[in-house]
C-alpha cells in the first residue's frame, strides 16, 4: 500500500492556541478517509496545511514523498469550505481558470457534471445559493484526476438532493491510485464511504481505525461512536 | 437498501446477496455488478464491496474470472446448503425471539401450529 | 505567468478600456479646443489645467487597483483559490506586475503625448524656456517618476505580504501594514537615497550633465537606484508568498 501523505508530529500554534499538537497521519493510496471531530477541533487546519495555505509550526508533512508546494498543489484538489471563487466569474469562467490551470482537470467531464448538478454556465457565481455553490465547488475539485482529494465540509449547507449527489460525484471520483480525505461534522451521511477514521479534537488524535473494525468492535456506527467520544 | 450503520456494512451486503441468490433475484451463474457499479448503487465505498465479494469468493458462493466479473456460482450443492443456512438463522431468530417473550419450545410449536 | 496575466486582464477588461478612451477621448476634445483659432492664449492653460486633472485621476486608479490586487488575495477568500492552484508565489506577484507596468507605460505615453502637443500650443516665449530645459531632463525624470511609483506599490505590497505572515487575524493588519509601509519610506530616503542626494537631479529645471546616458550621471542615478530597490522588493515579497505566509 503506497503512501500518498505522511505528517509526523504535525504541529500548528496559532499565538498561544495549538490548533494541531502532535499529529501523526498517513493516507494511503485507493482510500477514502474521515477526519472527524467538533468545530475548532483542527480538522480544516490539517487539510489547509496539506493544501499548502498554511505552513508547519513543529513537525513534518510530505505529498508524494515532497513537500507543500507548486508540485504538491498540482497534485492535490483542495475543496475549502469557503466561497474562494474570484467573484467576478461566471460558472464557465470557473470552469476555464480550472482547464489552464490544472493539467489534469478533465474539462469534458467537468460540465457534464454541472449539468448533473443543474447549473447553468453562463451564471455569475455571486448569485449562486449556498446549495448551488456546494455543487459547483465540488463539480471543481472532482474533475481534477489528483492523487489527493481534501474535502473540507462538502456537505455543510446542502439540502437533501444536492447531498446524494455530491456523495454520488465523490464515489465517482474514487480510483486505487487516488485518495480522498473528508472532514466532516456531519457524520452519519458519509459514514458507508469511509475505510478508515481519524477523530481530531482540541489538535490531538484521539481515536483512529478501520471504519468496519470499529463497527464490529464497538457494536456501534461511527455516528454514535462519535457522540459517545465528543 | 437501507444500512444498519451499527453492524459492519460487508456483512449486511454479504447478507443481503446470500438472500437474492436463495430468493432467485441472482440466478445461477449471472453475472454480478462490477464492484464500481454496487458501490455507486449502495453509495457504500467501493473497498466494502470488494471485501464482501472477497468474502462470498472465499465460501464460494461466488467466483471470480480475472478481468471478466463475478458470477453467481452454479453448484447447485452450494445454493441449497445456503438456502439451509438461511433457513436455519431464520429459525434461530424466531425460536430465540420466542424464547425472550416467555414461550418454551413446546409453547412455540404449538403456536407455529395454530398460525400455519 | 502568461495565463494569470491573461485572466488578471480578462477581469477587468473593460474598465481597462475604459479608462484609456476616456483619457485619450479626453485630450482629443482639449486638444481640439486649444487648435481652434477662436481660442485665445488663456484657454489653453485652462485646458492643460483639465488634461493634468484627468490624467491624474487615471493615474491614481491605476495605483489603487495595483495594490488592490495583491491586497484581496491576501485578505479576502479568494487567497484560498490563489494560493493553492500550482503557481509559485514569484509567479503570481508577477503576473499583476506586469500588468501595472503595462498600465504605467500606456498611461505615460498617451499623458506625455497629449502633453506634450498642448505644451507646444503655448506662445513661443514660454515655450523656449521650458522646452530646453524640459527636453532634457524630461527622459530621466519621466523614468524616476514611473519607477517610483511601480515601487510605491511594490513596497506596498511588501508591507502586505509581510503583515500577512507576521499576523494571523485581520484585526490589526491595516494598522501594522501601514506601519510598515512608512518605516521603509523613512529608511529608503534616509538611508538608501541619503547618500546620492547630492548627484540626484531629478527635479528637471537645475544642474545636471548634458547628454550623458552614463548611468551614474545625473538623471539616471536615481532610476538605477529605483530599479535595484524594485529587484529587492520584488525578491522579497515573492520569497514571502511562496515559504512563509499563512492564508
Amino acid at each position: 500500500m503506497e503512501q500518498i501523505l505522511k505528517a509526523t508530529q504535525l504541529s500548528k500554534y496559532f499565538y498561544q492556541k495549538k490548533a494541531l499538537n502532535k499529529v501523526d497521519i498517513n493516507i494511503e493510496k485507493g482510500n477514502i478517509y474521515g477526519i472527524l471531530g467538533p468545530n475548532g477541533g483542527g480538522k480544516s487546519t490539517f487539510l489547509k496545511i496539506a493544501a499548502g495555505l498554511l505552513k508547519p509550526s513543529q513537525g513534518e508533512i510530505t505529498i508524494d514523498n515532497e513537500k507543500p508546494g507548486v508540485y504538491t498543489k498540482s497534485i492535490v484538489s483542495y475543496l475549502p469550505e469557503n466561497n474562494y471563487l474570484y467573484r467576478w466569474m461566471k460558472i464557465k469562467d470557473a470552469l476555464n481558470f480550472f482547464k489552464d490551470l490544472y493539467n489534469d482537470f478533465d474539462f469534458e467531464k467537468a460540465r457534464e457534471s454541472i449539468k448533473f448538478m443543474e447549473l447553468e454556465e453562463g451564471e455569475k457565481v455571486t448569485s449562486l445559493s449556498k446549495g448551488m455553490m456546494g455543487r459547483l465547488k465540488l463539480t471543481l475539485a472532482l474533475s481534477r484526476k489528483a492523487k489527493l482529494y481534501l474535502l473540507d465540509e462538502p456537505l455543510n449547507g446542502i439540502d437533501p438532493i444536492s447531498r446524494e449527489k455530491i456523495i454520488t460525484s465523490i464515489l465517482d471520483s474514487y480510483s486505487e491510485k487516488a485518495s480522498i480525505l473528508i472532514c466532516s461534522h456531519l457524520i452519519y451521511y458519509i459514514e458507508k464511504l469511509l475505510d478508515y477514521v481519524f477523530f481530531l479534537s482540541e489538535g490531538r488524535i484521539i481515536l483512529s481505525g478501520n471504519a468496519e473494525e470499529l463497527r464490529n468492535k464497538r457494536g456501534m456506527s461511527i455516528d454514535k461512536l462519535f457522540q459517545e467520544v465528543f | 437498501m437501507e444500512f444498519n450503520n451499527s453492524i459492519p456494512i460487508y456483512l449486511q451486503i454479504i447478507d443481503s446477496i446470500k438472500k437474492d441468490i436463495v430468493v432467485g433475484k441472482l440466478k445461477t451463474g449471472q453475472k454480478m455488478p462490477s464492484v464500481r457499479e454496487l458501490a455507486a448503487i449502495l453509495k457504500v465505498n467501493p473497498n466494502t464491496i470488494q471485501r464482501a465479494y472477497q468474502e462470498l469468493d472465499r465460501e464460494k458462493i461466488t467466483f471470480t474470472k480475472r478481468g471478466m466479473g463475478t458470477y453467481v456460482t452454479e453448484e447447485k450443492k452450494t445454493i441449497n446448503s445456503l438456502m439451509q443456512e438461511i433457513s436455519k438463522k431464520i429459525i434461530l431468530d424466531f425460536v430465540e425471539g420466542m424464547n425472550k417473550l416467555g414461550f418454551s419450545n413446546k409453547e412455540l410449536i404449538n403456536t407455529l401450529k395454530e398460525y400455519l | 505567468m502568461m495565463t494569470l496575466l491573461k485572466y488578471e486582464i480578462y477581469r477587468r477588461w473593460r474598465w481597462l478600456v475604459l479608462r484609456y478612451v476616456a483619457l485619450i477621448i479626453i485630450g482629443i476634445i482639449l486638444l481640439n479646443r486649444v487648435a481652434s483659432p477662436a481660442y485665445q492664449n488663456e484657454f489653453i492653460g485652462e485646458s492643460i489645467g483639465k488634461f493634468i486633472f484627468a490624467s491624474l485621476v487615471i493615474f491614481i486608479i491605476v495605483i489603487v487597483e495595483g495594490i488592490n490586487m495583491l491586497k484581496e488575495d491576501l485578505f479576502e477568500e479568494c487567497g484560498y483559490l490563489t494560493f493553492t492552484i500550482p503557481k509559485k508565489g514569484r509567479t503570481v506577484l508577477a503576473s499583476k506586475l506586469v500588468l501595472l507596468f503595462l498600465q504605467l507605460s500606456f498611461w505615460t505615453m498617451i499623458s506625455i503625448g497629449f502633453g506634450s502637443i498642448l505644451f507646444s500650443k503655448l506662445p513661443y516665449h514660454e515655450i523656449v524656456q521650458i522646452e530646453t530645459q524640459i527636453n532634457f531632463y524630461l527622459f530621466p525624470t519621466v523614468l524616476f517618476i514611473l519607477t517610483a511609483f511601480f515601487n510605491f506599490v511594490l513596497m506596498v505590497h511588501f508591507s502586505l505580504t509581510l503583515t500577512k505572515t507576521l499576523l494571523v487575524n485581520k484585526r490589526y493588519s491595516s494598522l501594522l501594514s501601514t506601519g510598515i509601509f512608512f518605516f521603509l519610506i523613512y529608511f529608503i530616503e534616509k538611508v538608501y537615497y541619503g547618500p546620492f542626494l547630492n548627484q540626484l537631479n531629478h527635479v528637471s529645471i537645475e544642474i545636471g550633465s548634458r547628454s550623458n546616458i552614463n548611468l551614474l550621471s545625473g538623471g539616471y542615478t536615481a532610476v538605477f537606484l529605483n530599479i535595484i530597490l524594485t529587484a529587492i522588493f520584488f525578491t522579497a515579497t515573492a520569497y514571502l508568498l511562496e515559504n512563509k505566509i499563512n492564508i
